[in-house]
């Protein structure tokens, strides 16, 4: 009895799984994708538009403002939102977005994991014909079509870096000893971080005459691995003099760590170690308020999605099915020599305005 | 209220007594997944859609491999923590014999670079026989690591738990220190057929590979004296070396097996993601050691089968997909996942209770 049902049972599983790996059949007449826009397909009004957003993890202040801004945007224009998140694994990810295909969703956005991953979770939308975006991480290559906002990395780290650097040859003409610069350098695996660190290299090497070899600090944007080497190269190097650092997210580790020492201070004090990072989210903004932080790699948050959301939109309204545009956030660097009139730019202190803090 | 023997009663005493025949199952798990399959049809209609049900079998047979693995481990009452390391270390060193480039800016730190991974790729670059070299590589690799763990298992009596762990701390490591942290890419494209390709787009080549596994062990487990042994040194390892079983090497053996059959998961799952990632298969654990205990297996040894192995993964990517498709709140997912497990193995429980009062009865 039990060998039989074991029979029957695997004689269906294997029914099932040769009618789902089967060939669709393709419609005999089916017209082009590009001659038939989904708006005209059906009424806007009947068909209620369907986008996934799949995320890596909302960790960081950036990705929850980011995910914030798509989602509330997405729902009121009065589209669905299937969200994912994928808790920072990449085949977890890629899982989540068949799925959303399987929904027959009208668009899919992703926050990817790492540039690699994005690339493979493309190539998956391109085949299933649904638009496919990718909002402030980029993929590591062009092999999936995709819309693409992302910030010009290297050259907003490059305009914070300048500012630091200026401020580091006054140190440099008042002492007349070279400054020791240390960059914490995000998950080499994205390119952004590779375009931050970038930028941070191309000021140095045009300032050379006034720094000493940098150190740099892998952070892998984990704050555990952050807390743990930053503390390492701050024990070898008591004389860092200039920090610049992949992320914003990472100001509470360099306080921990800075603090205990005695580096974590204003600036004009004689032990304030010129300091700037990349993003512009509130922490940064308040610890410029407060005079701990020099500089600021802002990402206009809010312009990418916009970008995304435009992109995605009209892709779907053109029935477009593999959509291709990289789309630039030019970005601004906030210092302390433009606070007076690029201050309120800055995504992070919007939001401070909103919770009242400004 | 009803009268013996009334048509009633025995209407209700028949539904009893199906009920007690489908929770005593081997296959309750299937009945189980159908269960949550069949009523999510009118709320998620999708669910039962041809590409999904694609989709659930795709995501189904890396995991059924890796688990056929574990469930070998379990059976001679060990655990096998380190698959997952095995995973992320044979995706990267397989990845570095087979791409074709590699950015000196990711992995000039890399002890790799210069002699074993240039700006041209890796050894085999651009090789026909690239794929085959390097999913050999992988495999031995994991063998080698399942053999170190059952070397010190049964040589030094260490606990499994212990020794696995360690391994995974250890391989883990090693992976992201040969490649820094970065992901391998430039593989060749007939390796990423591997993952999502298929024999006249009907059979999957990742089923294939799955197919292959599963009978490979079900042959061993239920056609072999090796078999017979497993689960002997399972149920009773005193016992079994008493009548001359070498309980040794059957050990060693299991989890060799079960590096093997990692290290076939890492194929599959690195083919498509196309890269060798350090930090592939890092969350699956729990879902590897679920599948095979949700299917039946036992955690106390002795006991455990490829069919239920089947049946557990299953359940664990029903039950993922499932969730994903009811469009919950993210931070809701992880919650009801919880809570659907935790109904299962309450109703494996109930259902081993159950057995063991009938048998004593």
């Amino acid at each position: 009895m039990k060998r039989a049902l074991s029979i029957v049972m695997l004689v269906v599983m294997f029914a099932v799984l040769v009618t789902a790996c089967a060939p669709k059949p393709e419609p005999a007449a089916a017209p082009a994708p590009e001659a038939t826009p989904a708006a005209a397909e059906q009424p806007a009004a009947e068909k209620k538009l369907k986008i996934a957003f799949a995320y890596q993890d909302l960790e960081t202040e950036f990705w929850v403002a980011g995910h914030k801004a798509i989602v509330e945007t997405l729902k009121a224009k009065g589209i669905e939102v299937i969200e994912f998140n994928a808790n920072e694994d990449a085949n977890k990810q890629l899982e989540q977005v068949n799925d959303a295909i399987a929904q027959k969703v009208d668009g899919i956005i992703i926050i990817p994991q790492d540039g690699e991953s994005a690339v493979a979770i493309g190539e998956a939308c391109n085949s299933a014909g649904i638009p496919f975006g990718v909002f402030n991480r980029p993929p590591s290559n062009k092999d999936a079509k995709a819309l693409v906002a992302v910030a010009d990395n290297v050259t907003i780290s490059a305009k914070a870096m300048e500012h630091m650097a200026l401020e580091a040859r006054k140190v440099f003409e008042k002492t007349g000893k070279k400054v020791k610069p240390l960059v914490m350098v995000g998950d080499l695996g994205d390119p952004n971080a590779v375009g931050r660190y970038q930028g941070f290299k191309n000021v140095y090497e045009k300032n050379k005459d006034i720094f000493t070899e940098y150190i740099e600090v892998p952070t892998k944007w984990d704050s555990n691995t952050a807390l743990a080497n930053l503390k390492s190269a701050m024990a070898a190097n008591k004389d860092v003099g200039l920090l610049f650092c992949g992320s914003d997210f990472l100001y509470p580790v360099i306080k921990s760590v800075l603090e205990p020492l005695g580096k974590w201070q204003k600036i004009g004090d004689p032990n304030h170690i010129i300091m700037g990072a990349v993003d512009g989210d509130m922490t940064a903004g308040k610890l410029m308020d407060e005079g701990y932080v020099d500089a600021t790699a802002v990402q206009d948050l809010y312009y990418e999605a916009e970008l995304i959301l435009t992109g995605m939109l009209e892709a779907i309204e053109k029935g477009e099915k593999t959509p291709e545009k990289w789309m630039d956030d030019p970005g601004f660097a906030l210092t302390q020599a433009n606070m007076g009139e690029m201050k309120m730019r800055m995504w992070g202190n919007k939001l401070r305005q909103e919770k009242g803090e400004l | 209220m009803f009268l013996k023997g009334s048509p009633t009663e025995r209407n209700k005493s028949d539904v009893k007594d199906l009920f007690v025949k489908v929770l005593l199952s081997e296959y309750f798990i299937v009945f189980f997944c159908l269960l949550i399959f069949v009523s999510l049809m009118p709320v998620t209609p999708h669910i039962a859609s041809r590409a999904n049900i694609n989709n659930i079998m795709s995501n189904l047979w890396p995991l059924f491999i890796i688990a056929i693995g574990q469930t070998v481990v379990l059976i001679v009452a060990g655990i096998d923590l380190s698959q997952t390391s095995i995973i992320a270390i044979t995706s990267v060193v397989g990845a570095a014999i087979m791409t074709s480039k590699a950015d000196p800016t990711l992995f000039e730190k890399s002890p790799l670079w210069g002699w074993f991974l240039t700006e041209s790729g890796g050894p085999l670059a651009g090789e026909p026989a690239a794929i085959y070299a390097a999913i050999f590589v992988m495999i031995l690799i994991g063998v080698g690591i399942g053999c170190f763990n059952g070397f010190f298992i049964h040589k030094f009596k260490m606990p499994p738990f212990m020794v696995t762990l360690v391994s995974q701390m250890l391989f883990s490591a090693l992976a992201i220190y040969l490649t820094k942290s970065e992901n391998i890419i430039g593989l060749p494209k007939n390796f990423k057929a591997i993952g999502s390709g298929s024999i006249m787009k009907i059979i999957p080549y990742s089923m294939i590979f799955a197919i292959v596994v599963a009978v490979l062990a079900a042959i061993l487990l239920n056609k072999t004296v090796l078999g017979k042994w497993l689960y002997l040194v399972g149920s009773n390892p005193k016992a079994s070396a008493v009548i001359g079983v070498p309980t040794g090497k059957v050990i060693i053996f299991a989890y060799a097996f079960s590096g093997f059959c990692a290290a076939m998961g890492s194929v599959l799952l690195s083919a498509r993601l196309i890269a060798g990632r350090p930090t592939l298969g890092q969350t699956m654990l729990m879902d590897v050691v679920g599948a095979a205990v949700i299917g039946g297996t036992s955690l106390f040894g002795g006991k455990g089968k490829v069919s239920w192995t089947l049946f557990g993964a299953l359940f664990f990517v029903i039950l993922a997909n499932a969730l994903n498709m009811m469009k919950l709140p993210f931070y809701v997912v992880d919650m009801a996942k919880g809570i659907v497990i935790i109904i299962a193995v309450a109703f494996d429980v109930l259902r081993i209770e159950i057995k063991r009062r009938t048998n004593v009865m």
